[in-house]
């Protein structure tokens, strides 16, 4: 069964995909949409569930690997893509001008969707590094396009900014895989020699000097895709102008997605290194991201932009934890990884119901949300408040947990900068999330309708998930179920 | 491969960074392409598979690649030099000091030909430096193209190469992106009435 279903979880939304090009009305195209979401999703969690199950004993194919990992990210891709396709026809009914011409934009946007979402949920089960290289490549050209389909200028300058930066980060990373290759040549110098137990098992006997500059390379090229400091660039524009949903797709699936590459490269790589060395240079990004993205929670910042800074926050704390590689750190990154996917991915959602009533709310900060929409503030509430650390959002508990797995690793000095940032951050998305609902002058209140009224439905899900979350946490630290999860990439 | 032909891959590159017409700097591209292409077939002479990849490559890379970027190039006409372009000196001054600095600094990393391997860090430079010192779209998406041309010719003087799968996804990769590379260079020119990426700025914190 998992063999199929490896092959059937990127292969459904692809179809889906091509059946909305031939739709013949923008509502056959959403049918289409909605129907092949469930299917994918349906088939991406079971077999996030036979992965996590069978943890213990990963199962292995000729070009995939379902391991706990795999089981962990598929399972949160599953959901975001699910999310993120269920409230696509809610901003597509919505999006004015774009950057397809109007009889065809409609197609266009599910076909770049769901081509980009088939590249995520397989990039977990690849068992190959260059094969990893090439998905995440593809994911570029897919989501580029997505980032400018509102065809606004700034968008078009997102979308090319993030194609030209990735896409070179990309180039550098492929140099490292190069260099691999060649270093393992003498042990197959096949497709096979890339797969991530080949690396693992001849990686010792790299020269420290070319272990550490593939390592480099690869880790340097990913960053720029992971959107690490300081070469995030894309980022904050991209995750502003994209379609909310799509931003919710970029933030919460695409970066924690290209990370598990890296995570896997520091397991497989870093031992050939000297001792710590790659553990720091995930550190080291973790803090940079940390000390560049919270100045920007401080400023007046559009809620979208806002957003898009936290996601830098918060891929810095997943830094943090898989460079202090600790079991209650990893603890802490698995936490982090599904309670910051269903914040943002709600923060994002919400952003719909604001811009179609607030449009101003897409160049400055919201204000007054809560006396205009109850329902569109909590959900914004919810989503600020767990990303910013409010307990009880499980961020509370993984950012803890990783503070906590960098002082049992020894890393004092890091683990206080970092805590003193968090805290800082904290601060800045509570200010942010006060003036967006309570400052301002008293608005009108706005109309109940269709994305409002889905936005409440989904703060009340993805809050009940939120909760949920928050109550494993007391389960994860030095549970074998960590261990089991994570035996993919530790 | 040959010296001369290293310095024509080289020569090819700053040729891209030199150029004002859009149209020579696909050309030069091509060419590029299409020398490493030739290199290819003649290195895998008698292997039919091998011969088989090569020839894909070579036809992805020096054919359907330039005629993408022509066809674009065809439908956006500048009717202007772009204003905010360096002069041509200073970019090659610029890009060669770059391309200088990263073969120098970077190590030794195992192909047989010494040569071939800075040549191969040389042109990665050179196309990453394309996208720094040129501001249409084209350009930068040469620059891309002319960086991977830089680790083409380091696959093809790995031994043995590299994995036929990774050299065709990397093909397909490629074409997938300088299709989406010419939609925005279409559009940029649509919204600006020029291809200059300068003149988008958006946002900026």
């Amino acid at each position: 069964m998992i063999e199929t279903l490896v092959v059937v979880v990127p292969a459904l939304p692809v179809a889906c995909g091509l059946l909305t090009r031939v739709a013949r009305t923008p509502s056959a195209a959403d049918h289409v949409n909605v129907v092949g979401a469930l299917a994918t999703a349906s088939a991406a969690l079971t077999l996030a569930a036979l992965a996590l199950a069978k943890s213990a004993t990963p199962t292995q194919g000729t070009w995939y690997v379902v391991d706990g990992a795999s089981g962990l990210f598929l399972a949160v891709i599953g959901v975001v893509g699910l999310l993120s396709a269920l409230v696509s026809p809610a901003y597509l009914a919505g999006a004015g001008r774009g950057f397809f011409r109007a009889a065809r934009a409609r197609a266009w946007y599910y076909l770049g969707f769901h081509l980009f979402w088939a590249t995520l949920l397989a990039l977990p089960l690849v068992d190959n590094l260059g094969v990893a290289w090439l998905l995440v490549e593809a994911s570029t050209g897919a989501s580029a396009l997505l980032v400018a389909y509102s065809g606004r200028r700034a968008a078009i300058d997102a979308g090319w900014n993030y194609l030209v930066l990735t896409t070179f980060g990309l180039t550098i990373a492929f140099a490292g895989i190069l260099v691999l290759f060649v270093g393992l040549a003498p042990h197959g110098g096949s497709l096979a020699t890339l797969d991530w137990q080949q690396i693992a098992a001849h990686a010792g006997e790299l020269p420290a000097e070319g272990a550490l500059l593939a390592f480099v390379l690869i880790v340097g090229g990913l960053a720029a895709k992971i959107g690490w400091a300081p070469v995030h660039n894309w980022l904050p524009d991209a995750h502003s102008e994209a379609p909310p949903p799509v931003s919710a797709l970029l933030s919460a699936a695409l970066l924690p997605t290209v990370m598990l590459v890296a995570w896997r490269v520091l397991a497989t790589l870093g031992p050939a290194l000297r001792d710590g060395v790659a553990n720091a240079i995930f550190i080291a990004f973790g803090l940079a991201s940390l000390a560049i993205a919270v100045p920007f929670l401080w400023r007046p910042l559009a809620w979208k932009r806002l957003l898009a800074y936290s996601s830098l926050e918060h891929m810095g704390v997943l830094a943090l934890g898989i460079g202090f590689a600790t079991p209650l750190a990893t603890a802490g990154v698995v936490l982090h990884l599904a309670g910051h996917a269903l914040a943002k991915a709600l923060g994002f959602y919400a952003a719909m119901a604001l811009l179609r009533n607030q449009p101003d709310a897409a160049a400055h900060p919201p204000a007054g949300v809560a006396h205009a929409s109850p329902g569109t503030a909590a959900a914004m509430g919810i989503s600020l408040g767990s990303l910013g650390g409010l307990p009880p959002s499980p961020l509370f508990f993984s950012e803890l947990l990783v503070l906590l797995g960098g002082i049992a690793a020894g890393h004092l000095v890091v683990t206080a900068i970092a805590a003193a940032l968090l805290g800082l951050g904290f601060l800045g998305l509570a200010q942010a999330l006060i003036e967006g609902l309570l400052g301002g002058e008293r608005q009108r209140a706005w109309r109940r309708g269709r994305a409002v009224r889905m936005t409440e439905r989904l703060a009340a899900a993805l809050g009940a998930g939120l909760i949920a979350l928050s109550a494993c946490a007391y389960l994860l630290p030095g549970s074998t179920a960590v261990r089991m999860l994570m035996a993919g990439v530790s | 491969m040959s010296e001369a032909a290293i310095w024509l891959l080289v020569a090819c590159a700053c040729g891209v960074i030199v150029v004002r017409r859009r149209r020579v700097a696909v050309a030069l591209l091509a060419a590029q392409s299409m020398l490493l292409g030739a290199f290819a077939i003649v290195d895998a002479a008698g292997e039919s598979s091998a011969l088989l990849v090569g020839g894909v490559i070579l036809a992805g890379k020096a054919i359907v690649l330039p005629a993408v970027l022509a066809v674009v190039v065809t439908r956006t006409r500048e009717a202007q030099p772009i204003a905010s372009e360096r002069h041509p000196l200073a970019r090659l001054t610029l890009a060669l000091a770059i391309a200088l600095a990263v073969v120098t600094l970077m190590p030794r990393f195992g192909l047989t030909d010494a040569r071939a391997e800075h040549a191969a860090v040389g042109l990665m430079a050179l196309g990453i430096a394309t996208a720094v010192v040129r501001r249409p779209a084209i350009f930068q998406a040469l620059g891309f193209l002319v960086a991977e041309n830089g680790l083409y010719l380091a696959a093809l003087s790995a031994p043995g190469g590299l994995p036929a799968v990774i050299e065709l996804g990397l093909v397909f990769d490629l074409v997938v992106v300088t299709c989406v590379a010419g939609a925005f260079g279409t559009k940029i020119h649509e919204e600006l009435g020029s291809g200059d990426t300068s003149l988008l700025g958006g946002a900026r914190d």
